[in-house]
């Protein structure tokens, strides 16, 4: 990756990328090495040391930690193994009532909190917001994402993990 | 049907053999080499594009015979070119969403022995609109001609245009209140409709005597029949360019290698494993005249989905856990789910390469029988089936943006579709004639927010990648209705650290009519029936519907005051500029007809947002604010910003150094309220296990329990409940409508 595609990547995920530019890159051919491209550029921004394997979700990585591989915030708070649902390390506020509702919906129209609830999952370290689950009271909690990541590696990528 | 009939069904044994073919050997049509892609790959490309520009132009034609609004101005129509075997090769722009509904309905035809009787010839028209024969709703009616080329059946041409009127028991096309099919109004069950390149006259009547607005479902017809002409002139051209064996390799390899192609992007776009998502839609309509009995008047579904991502690229959706089909018109048939999921996957991943049925061949459906998404009695209504389907696909988008995001093309990243109320009315004209029709400026919703910007405003929905609003002028041609105002509805984005797009508001004056009925569709008003990602939260739900009976606007009009465009931001500026009988209703308007001088308002849905509120950048929250996209206690109470200066005089700007500190100890406040998952975990369990919720939740999860097993063990296992458990018969359900 040279430096100018360096810097663009950078942009993109800052949201900082000019639009025609961005255009560019929806329209034009996939690169086929985004991939390690875009770890790249994630691991220069964390502060940890971990080997990051797969992004998933603006902060939640899943990372290299000895001989596990763990979910891990960009704050470097860890969540455990990936194969469970981070959510469960995570700390959680509900908002059921009207007035917690309206809270995130000022001037605007919110749901009957008998009907449905609306979960926070934060990170313990860093008070970030990290996923919303909008649900019905007693809905298990979804595991949004469990990647086959030995099958990623080895048969998309052609890397080893 | 004889059975020697039925074995000399060339057609029907071609179709079965393509099936083998393609369960043996993986590939369309048992097409295991593109060699005509080999031999000259430009030629190929060439080739497409002829058949792909033929579509589209053959599209355009139609826009230009049609009198609908919902085809002319907002373009509520595709066209394609099928296999004889009913595979789509080519497809315009458009309603992508019936590329493979019309194939299902081809299909049916060949699998029904239509090669008998009726009959399968040159010249023959063949009509459907029957979503349990292959279409989604009611209104979406399909054409298809065979191609002949010297007596040899080559192909098949088709279009289809959404109708805005379908004579059910609610005017429009989208029959809310229809309970069975039986509500839903004229159904054309593939019927022979035309002979000899002209559609019969019988049929003519049939629609002008069953419709409320039959010219525009007749010229319509027309259209979509000159279309399909056009495509056919096409093809044959073709053929004489290249020979008929040349096209029918071609056009095979063409499937294949949409096929293919669509495998390929998986793999490349995304990243093999699980995902899951899940959404909801409430249903409210207790006390509103029009309420029939046969199911409740309130209820909730939940919208489970899963979706494995395989190692060769093929998607599986599953949507066990569903809910069962309801008697309501928002059940759908296999048909529309294929559509939607069809219409999603041209958006996200057919950019490039060749769109046609090879990129539905490579995905799979799994709809448990019994629920809404694959019903098992064919008498239960389908009309308003995009209220569920929206919902669910825009699940579906979420978890393969999950995938863009794993893989890093954060540009590709999308919150998602959302819901768009329709309005259809139906009474007498301002013209003093009777008519129908649905208004399609739902065609422009907001759409959910992209993981590198904001959604767009008012331009985005799901079942066709062009949205458009349409023209206010063309609108009030059409119906007896007068604009007050189109507005920007403020926060109604999702929030996050970017926001979804956010919707508009209607508001508008009855007008030269005594009677109108105004029935809309397609709200869920007491859950959020979108959803955030990544930190962001759902769309707001949409807004009441604010109405004021008998107003006096036209005295104000004479009198030259001042006049509400909208319900503003506070939503009572109704109330303080008009005098008459004020209403707010909620869900869908079920009510009396409308006169002269009644005012009506109707909002659309907003997308969901992405990302922790408080990332996002303090100057895009004062931009909106100045745009009139948010208020100023939005920034404050959702985004944390703290303000200089006020909006009115032009001096509101943003304390940084205040609105840092204040971020800092609203994250350190989310900490303090906020309870361990286990925690909470535990204080739930009591509660579910005693299934401590309002009846409609309970009912909810009961009856996703008693139908599919796989919920109820899972289920039972998060909340760790003893085997067999099930929350009794709740005989509390209130079921009258009272
Ligand atoms: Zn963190």
């Amino acid at each position: 990756m040279n430096n100018r595609q360096r810097e663009e990547y950078r942009l993109l995920l800052d949201g900082q990328l000019p639009w025609p530019q961005t255009k560019n890159l929806m329209s034009s051919y996939k690169d086929r090495d985004r991939f390690f491209k875009i770890l790249e550029i994630y691991q220069d921004k964390v502060e940890w040391d971990e080997k990051i394997l797969l992004p998933i979700g603006e902060h939640l990585f899943i990372v290299q930690k000895g001989k596990q591989r763990i979910v891990k915030c960009s704050c470097g708070h860890e969540f455990g193994d990936y194969r469970k649902n981070w959510k469960f390390q995570a700390v959680l506020r509900v908002r059921n009532t009207v007035e917690d509702l309206e809270g995130i919906y000022p001037h605007a129209d919110v749901c009957d909190p008998s009907w449905m609830e609306i979960r926070e999952f934060i990170c313990p370290g860093c008070g970030t917001l990290l996923e919303v689950e909008a649900c019905s009271p007693g809905y298990p909690i979804t595991f949004d994402f469990c990647p086959d990541l030995e099958g990623f590696y080895s048969q998309w990528l052609n890397h080893p993990l | 049907m004889t059975e020697a009939n039925s074995l000399n069904s060339v057609l029907r044994k071609r179709l079965e053999e393509s099936e083998t073919m393609l369960a043996e050997t993986g590939c369309y049509d048992g097409i295991t080499t593109l060699e005509c892609r080999d031999m000259d790959p430009l030629k190929f490309e060439t080739i497409h594009m002829k058949l792909r520009a033929g579509c589209v132009s053959a599209r355009e034609i139609a826009r230009r015979i049609s009198a609908s609004p919902g085809v002319r101005e907002v373009g509520e129509m595709v066209a394609a070119i099928y296999t004889p075997e009913g595979d789509a090769v080519a497809i315009s722009n458009g309603i992508m969403v019936h590329v493979h509904t019309m194939s299902r309905f081809i299909k049916w035809m060949i699998r029904n022995d239509y090669e008998h009787d009726p009959g399968i010839n040159p010249g023959d028209i063949f009509a459907n609109n029957d979503a349990f024969i292959g279409t989604v709703q009611v209104p979406d009616v399909m054409d298809v001609v065979p191609i002949f080329h010297e007596g040899e059946l080559v192909g098949w041409a088709g279009a289809v245009c959404h109708e805005l009127e379908a004579g059910g028991i609610t005017p429009g096309g989208d029959v809310a209140l229809a309970q069975e099919r039986f509500g839903e109004g004229l159904f054309i069950c593939a019927e022979k409709i035309g002979l000899n390149d002209r559609i019969r006259r019988d049929y003519v009547i049939r629609c002008e005597r069953n419709l409320r607005m039959p010219i525009y479902w007749i010229l319509d017809e027309q259209a979509k029949v000159a279309a399909c002409f056009s495509m056919r002139d096409r093809v044959l051209e073709l053929i004489d360019e290249i020979g008929v064996d040349f096209y029918k390799r071609i056009s095979k390899e063409f499937i294949e290698e949409g096929r293919r192609t669509q495998l390929a992007r998986v793999r490349q776009l995304t990243v093999p494993g699980t995902y899951r998502s899940n959404t909801f839609y409430g249903h409210v309509t207790k006390g509103k005249p029009g309420f029939q009995p046969l199911g409740d008047p309130d209820w909730l579904y939940s919208i489970p989905l899963k979706m494995d991502i395989e190692l060769d690229g093929k998607i599986v959706v599953d949507f066990e856990g569903a809910q069962p089909w309801g008697y309501h018109s928002m059940n759908c048939t296999p048909a529309g789910m294929d559509g939607g999921m069809f219409v999603t996957l041209t958006q996200h991943m057919n950019f490039e390469g060749l769109v046609n049925d090879g990129a539905w061949l490579a995905t799979q459906l799994k709809l448990p029988r019994g629920t809404w998404t694959n019903p098992d009695s064919e008498f239960c209504a389908t009309a308003t089936s995009w209220a569920l389907l929206l919902p669910a696909y825009g699940a579906f988008q979420r978890m393969l943006s999950r995938g863009f995001l794993a893989r890093g093309f954060l540009e590709e990243v999308f919150v998602g579709q959302v819901n768009s109320p329709m309005i259809e009315m139906g009474g007498i004209s301002q013209y003093g004639k009777p008519f129908g029709i649905a208004h399609f400026e739902c065609a422009a919703a907001g759409s959910g927010a992209l993981a590198i910007k904001d959604g767009l405003d008012t331009a985005y929905v799901g079942w066709n990648p062009e949205s458009d609003m349409g023209n206010i002028e063309i609108w009030e041609l059409d119906m007896p209705m007068v604009y007050l105002g189109r507005s920007i509805l403020p926060n109604s984005g999702g929030a996050g650290k970017y926001r979804g797009g956010n919707a508009f508001m209607s508001t508008w004056v009855i007008n030269k009519s005594p009677e109108v009925r105004i029935v809309t569709s397609e709200h869920s008003s007491r859950v959020f029936d979108n959803a955030g990602m990544c930190g962001g939260y759902p769309a707001p739900t949409c807004q009441k519907h604010r109405v004021v009976r008998n107003s006096n606007i036209y005295q104000r009009v004479e009198q030259r005051r001042p006049l509400a465009h909208s319900t503003g931001l506070d939503q009572n500026d109704l109330e303080q500029f008009y005098q008459g009988n004020q209403q707010i209703i909620e869900g869908p308007h079920i009510a009396a007809p409308m006169k002269e001088g009644d005012i009506f308002t109707h909002s659309y849905n907003g997308g969901g947002g992405y990302g922790d509120p408080l990332e996002r950048d303090p100057v895009l929250v004062l931009d909106d604010i100045i745009q009139g996209h948010s208020s100023q206690i939005h920034g404050e109470r959702v985004h944390g910003i703290r303000f200089k200066g006020t909006i009115d005089d032009e001096t509101l700007e943003i304390d940084f150094s205040q609105t840092q500190k204040t971020r800092k100890r609203l994250r350190t406040e989310r900490l303090q309220d906020a309870v361990p998952v286990m925690e909470w975990y535990e204080s739930e369990k009591d509660k579910v296990k005693q299934g401590d919720f309002s009846p409609e939740v309970l009912k909810m999860y009961r009856a996703a329990m008693d139908l599919s097993e796989e919920f109820a063990q899972e289920f039972r296992a998060f909340w760790q409940l003893e085997n067999g458990f099930a929350y009794p018969q709740n005989e509390q359900v209130d079921l009258s409508n009272e």
